[in-house]
């Protein structure tokens, strides 16, 4: 468990390192998750010395978002001031994206 | 009391047990809108208002708890790694239906947003609704919107594809369990997976492929897709 954390943790020091230096315009724990795959993928790494550590945080990345869902409240006016546009907006755009994603699997996928 | 408050502790605690009861009660009561992330919310944001307790008391112990979401965000790599092999077989219309759909969801939102005339901030806070809640909140950080704002509408478009997606999508003649899964992941990232692992284990693993994969799309094109917008406005 502890060598699963030290990889994580070095991923995503390795990707917030890389970001930092290079001033690129990606999150470095994003540049951190497209390491790790190329990793495994490349044998660098194996699975089972990450997925203790990884299958965990993923078990419970809903609870590491709940602060963020609640600080909403600092802006609560601010939702209420425009809710109608935003969710005729929302609403709109996520059927369409659920619609075209799912048609092209439809009409091309095995 | 107040001095107890303020202390880390009194953060963390509360969203440990608001999420463990939360999740208690969607065992008892199987509703979709009792989603654990976000009655956990609801009843953290009731708690600080009624003992008058600001957000900045809570997130001195809430910022240990969100802190892990740089973490997971890497462990997401590695379930990607481990279900890659399953999707093998359908990989370019799987990758083509994701990209499609993710630049689909960052325009068409944009697009809706500036038809209705709201303020640069909130477009700036929602280009990126349709991924997983950590991203998005690395991708607001980026191009300037209120990473709180984008949190509480990511959650709310999870739970909306959780609750209706699959039942749209039916309607409008989607047959295949695999594009059920694949669209739930990529317009409603992990919540909306959740549900696509209700429809079938397959349809669960496109689900969760796609959200991460939509995640590295989306945070790759929204700052481009946002500056050219609001430069094709002005």
């Amino acid at each position: 468990m502890l060598k699963a954390l030290a990889y994580i943790f070095g991923f995503l020091l390795l990707g917030e390192l890389i970001t930092y230096f290079f001033e690129l315009p990606i999150a470095g724990n994003i540049l951190g998750m497209f390491l790790i795959f190329l990793a495994l993928r490349l044998k660098i790494i194996k699975l089972q010395d990450v997925k203790p550590a990884s299958d965990k945080l993923i078990k419970y990345l809903v609870l590491f978002f709940i602060p963020y869902g609640v600080g909403l409240m600092v802006y609560f006016e601010i939702i209420a001031n425009y809710w109608l546009p935003i969710s005729v907006a929302v609403i709109a755009s996520t059927v369409i994206t659920l619609y075209i994603s799912a048609i092209i699997i439809e009409k091309f996928g095995k | 009391m107040q001095e107890f408050i303020q202390l880390p502790i009194f953060g963390v605690f509360i969203s440990i047990i608001a999420f463990a009861g939360a999740r208690e009660l969607r065992k008892k009561f199987n509703y979709a809108l009792l989603t654990p992330v976000l009655v956990a919310i609801v009843f953290i944001i009731l708690f600080l208002f009624i003992f008058n307790i600001d957000f900045d008391t809570y997130n001195r112990g809430g910022k240990y708890i969100s802190f892990f979401l740089g973490p997971s965000v890497v462990a997401l790599g590695v379930f990607f790694y481990e279900k890659y092999e399953e999707v093998k077989q359908n990989l370019k219309v799987f990758l083509l239906s994701v990209a499609i759909g993710g630049i689909t969801g960052v325009l068409t939102v944009i697009i809706f947003l500036l038809l209705l005339k709201v303020p640069d901030f909130i477009i700036e806070s929602l280009a990126a609704k349709s991924v997983t809640t950590p991203i998005a909140i690395e991708i607001t950080k980026l191009t300037g919107g209120i990473p709180e704002i984008t949190a509480g509408i990511v959650i709310a478009v999870g739970i909306f594809g959780n609750a209706f997606g699959p039942f749209i999508l039916k309607k409008l003649g989607i047959k295949s369990k695999i594009a059920i899964g694949t669209a739930l992941g990529t317009a409603a990232h992990g919540i909306g997976t959740a549900r696509a692992f209700e429809e079938s284990k397959l349809a669960g693993v496109y689900s969760g492929l796609a959200m991460c994969v939509n995640g590295i799309i989306t945070a790759l094109i929204t700052p481009y897709l946002i500056q050219l917008s609001f430069w094709g406005v002005s």
